[in-house]
C-alpha cells in the first residue's frame, strides 16, 4: 500500500465540490525503482557534509603546528574514519556521474546572445574537466608535482 | 480461447466509502488491446459504475493517465501485452482523488495558470505593424516545451509534489520556461519572479522522474532545472538592471 | 511555501551547484589521497608530511583550495540533507529544519576561511 501523500498535495484553493479521498505518494517512492536511486543521490547530502566537516578539522590541524596535524594523520588512520572516507569516496563518483549525465539538458537553449556547446559535448567536457582538478589535485597532494 | 487477465482496480464511491478500496475483475483481453480498451471492456461489460477519464484514445488530450502497475501511464497509449496477468490500475498519485479512478484537477489548475502561460508583451504589437517573426532557430529553443498535453503523469511521479504543496510543479514550470524562451514573449521577468516566489523552482530535487514518464518527451525536468538557472540571473541582474513596468 | 529564506533560495542554489560541481571534483582527489591513500600508506610518507603540507597550504591557491574542499560540500550537503527531510515528509518543518542546516553550512564555510588563514 503506498504511504500517504502531504494531505494538501494538489489541493485546489477554492473548496471542493465532493469529499474527495486523500492523495497517497508513487508507490515505488522513495525506496523502489528509478526512486531508489534518487534517494541515495539525496542521502550523499549526509556524507558530504560530514566529509566537509571531517575536511574542516583536517585544515584546523594544518594551521595548528605539526603536533595537531601528526594526531589527525593517526587519526585518519582510524577504521571507523577509513570506512567513513571509503564510503565519502564512492558517494562522491556516485555524485559526480548521476549529476553530470543530468547537468547538460539543464542548460537553456540561450542565456543572451550565448548558447551553450551541444549536450555530448558539454558531458564530455565536464568529465575532462573532472579528470583535469581531480587527478591535479590528486598529483600535487601525493608529492607527485610541487 | 482469449487469454485472460486479472485488473485490481482502486475503487472510491465518496457518498458510500469511507475510503479508497480494491475490486478485482478478471477479464478475456485481446492481444492489441491498450490498458484503456481493457478499462472500457469492464465497464461496458461488467461494472457500469466504473468510473474513468478518456477521451482521444491516441495519446494526444492527456485524460486518461493513472497508475497502472505502481507507475503514472497514459492508459490509451501502453499496450496490455506489456503487463503480466495480474493488473493494478491505481488514481494518479499525489492527487486527491474523487471517485475511482478520477482525480481532482482545479489544484493543477491553479498552479498552471500561476505561470501567465501566455505571450506577455511590455506594449501589444499594432495590428498594422504585422505579425510577430520568428526563425525556425528561435522556435526550436522552446518548441519542445510547447507539446505538453497536460496528462499530469509527471505531477503524479514527482517526490516534490508528494511532499511540497506549494511546489508549482513540473508541467506548469515547463509552461512558463515555454513562454520565457519564446522570442515574442517579454514577461520573463514576471515570471521569474514566480518562479522565485511560493511555488519556487528552487524546490525541485532532479529526481528526473517527470521526464522518465512523460508520454510526449517534453523533458519538463530540463525545463525546470534550465528555469532555476534563468531565474537565478534574473534575481542576479535585477540588483543591477531597474525593470520598470511600461 | 512561505518560507523565511524565500528570498535567498537563488544564492543557496547556487553555492549548492558549485558545491556539487566543483565540490565533487575536489573531494575526489582529497578523499583519494588524504583521507585513504596517505592513512594507508599508498602515498609516499613525506608527500603529506607537515613541512610539505604546511607549504603547500600556505600559498593563496593553496588555501583556496583548502576553503573550497571544506565548503562546497557543506553548501551540497546542506541542501541535500534539507531534502531528506522532505522527502521523509518533514516539508511542514522545512522552515525551521532549512536555516539549521544552511547556518551550518555558512558557519562551516567561514571557520574555512579562518583555517586556511591560520596555515
Amino acid at each position: 500500500m503506498a504511504r500517504a501523500a502531504h494531505p494538501d498535495a494538489m489541493k485546489p484553493r477554492g473548496p471542493q465540490r465532493t469529499r474527495t479521498a486523500p492523495p497517497t505518494a508513487p508507490a515505488e517512492f522513495p525506496f523502489a525503482g528509478r526512486y531508489r536511486t534518487y534517494t541515495l543521490f539525496d542521502w550523499t547530502g549526509i556524507v558530504y557534509l560530514l566529509a566537509g566537516l571531517v575536511a574542516l578539522r583536517v585544515v584546523w590541524a594544518l594551521g595548528s603546528g605539526e603536533s595537531a596535524w601528526s594526531t589527525l594523520q593517526q587519526q585518519l588512520a582510524n577504521p571507523l574514519y577509513l570506512a567513513f572516507h571509503a564510503l565519502s569516496l564512492v558517494a562522491v563518483i556516485f555524485v559526480g556521474v548521476r549529476f553530470f549525465r543530468l547537468f547538460p539538458k539543464a542548460q537553456p537553449a540561450r542565456i543572451g546572445p550565448v548558447k551553450p556547446p551541444p549536450q555530448p559535448v558539454l558531458h564530455a567536457m565536464l568529465y575532462a574537466a573532472w579528470v583535469v582538478v581531480s587527478g591535479g589535485l590528486a598529483l600535487v597532494l601525493a608529492g607527485g608535482i610541487f | 480461447m482469449a487469454e485472460k487477465k486479472t485488473f485490481e482496480i482502486t475503487r472510491f464511491d465518496p457518498d458510500r466509502d469511507e475510503a479508497p478500496r480494491t475490486e478485482t475483475y478478471e477479464i478475456p483481453v485481446e492481444p492489441d488491446w491498450k490498458v484503456l480498451d481493457a478499462l472500457n471492456f469492464i465497464k461496458d461489460e461488467i461494472d457500469s459504475s466504473l468510473s474513468h477519464r478518456w477521451s482521444c484514445r491516441m495519446a494526444v488530450c492527456g485524460s486518461c493517465g493513472m497508475m497502472v502497475d505502481g507507475k503514472p501511464t497514459l492508459t490509451c497509449k501502453k499496450p496490455l501485452s506489456e503487463y503480466g496477468n495480474r493488473v493494478s490500475v491505481a488514481p494518479l498519485s499525489n492527487f486527491p482523488i474523487v471517485r475511482d479512478l478520477v482525480t481532482e484537477l482545479d489544484g493543477f489548475m491553479d498552479k498552471f495558470q500561476k505561470v501567465k502561460p501566455w505571450i506577455v508583451r511590455a506594449k501589444e504589437r499594432a495590428v498594422e505593424e504585422g505579425t510577430h517573426r520568428q526563425s525556425p532557430a528561435e522556435l526550436e529553443e522552446f518548441k519542445q516545451f510547447s507539446m505538453c498535453i497536460n496528462c499530469m503523469l509527471c505531477y503524479a511521479a514527482c517526490p516534490v509534489v508528494t511532499n511540497e504543496p506549494d511546489f508549482l510543479g513540473p508541467a506548469a514550470i515547463a509552461l512558463g520556461h515555454r513562454y520565457n524562451m519564446d522570442s515574442r514573449d517579454q514577461g520573463s521577468h514576471e515570471r521569474n519572479e514566480i518562479f522565485r516566489g511560493e511555488g519556487t523552482v528552487f524546490s525541485c530535487s532532479y529526481a528526473n522522474e517527470c521526464s522518465e514518464v512523460c508520454p510526449k518527451h517534453v523533458d519538463p525536468a530540463a525545463a525546470v532545472n534550465q528555469a532555476k538557472l534563468n531565474a537565478v540571473i534574473d534575481w542576479a541582474t535585477s540588483f543591477v538592471v531597474s525593470r520598470e513596468k511600461e | 511555501m512561505k518560507h523565511p529564506l524565500l528570498k535567498l533560495e537563488p544564492l543557496i542554489w547556487l553555492l549548492f551547484g558549485l558545491g556539487i560541481m566543483v565540490g565533487t571534483m575536489l573531494l575526489t582527489a582529497w578523499l583519494a589521497v588524504v583521507c585513504l591513500g596517505a592513512p594507508l600508506g599508498l602515498v609516499p610518507a613525506d608527500a603529506l608530511a607537515f613541512e610539505r603540507a604546511h607549504a603547500l597550504g600556505a600559498t593563496w591557491i593553496g588555501r583556496l583550495v583548502l576553503v573550497g574542499v571544506v565548503a562546497l560540500p557543506l553548501w551540497k550537503g546542506a541542501h541535500h540533507t534539507r531534502h531528506v527531510f522532505i522527502d521523509a515528509g518533514g516539508a511542514d518543518r522545512d522552515a525551521v529544519v532549512a536555516p539549521i542546516l544552511y547556518a551550518i553550512a555558512a558557519a562551516g564555510s567561514l571557520l574555512a576561511i579562518v583555517a586556511a588563514g591560520r596555515i
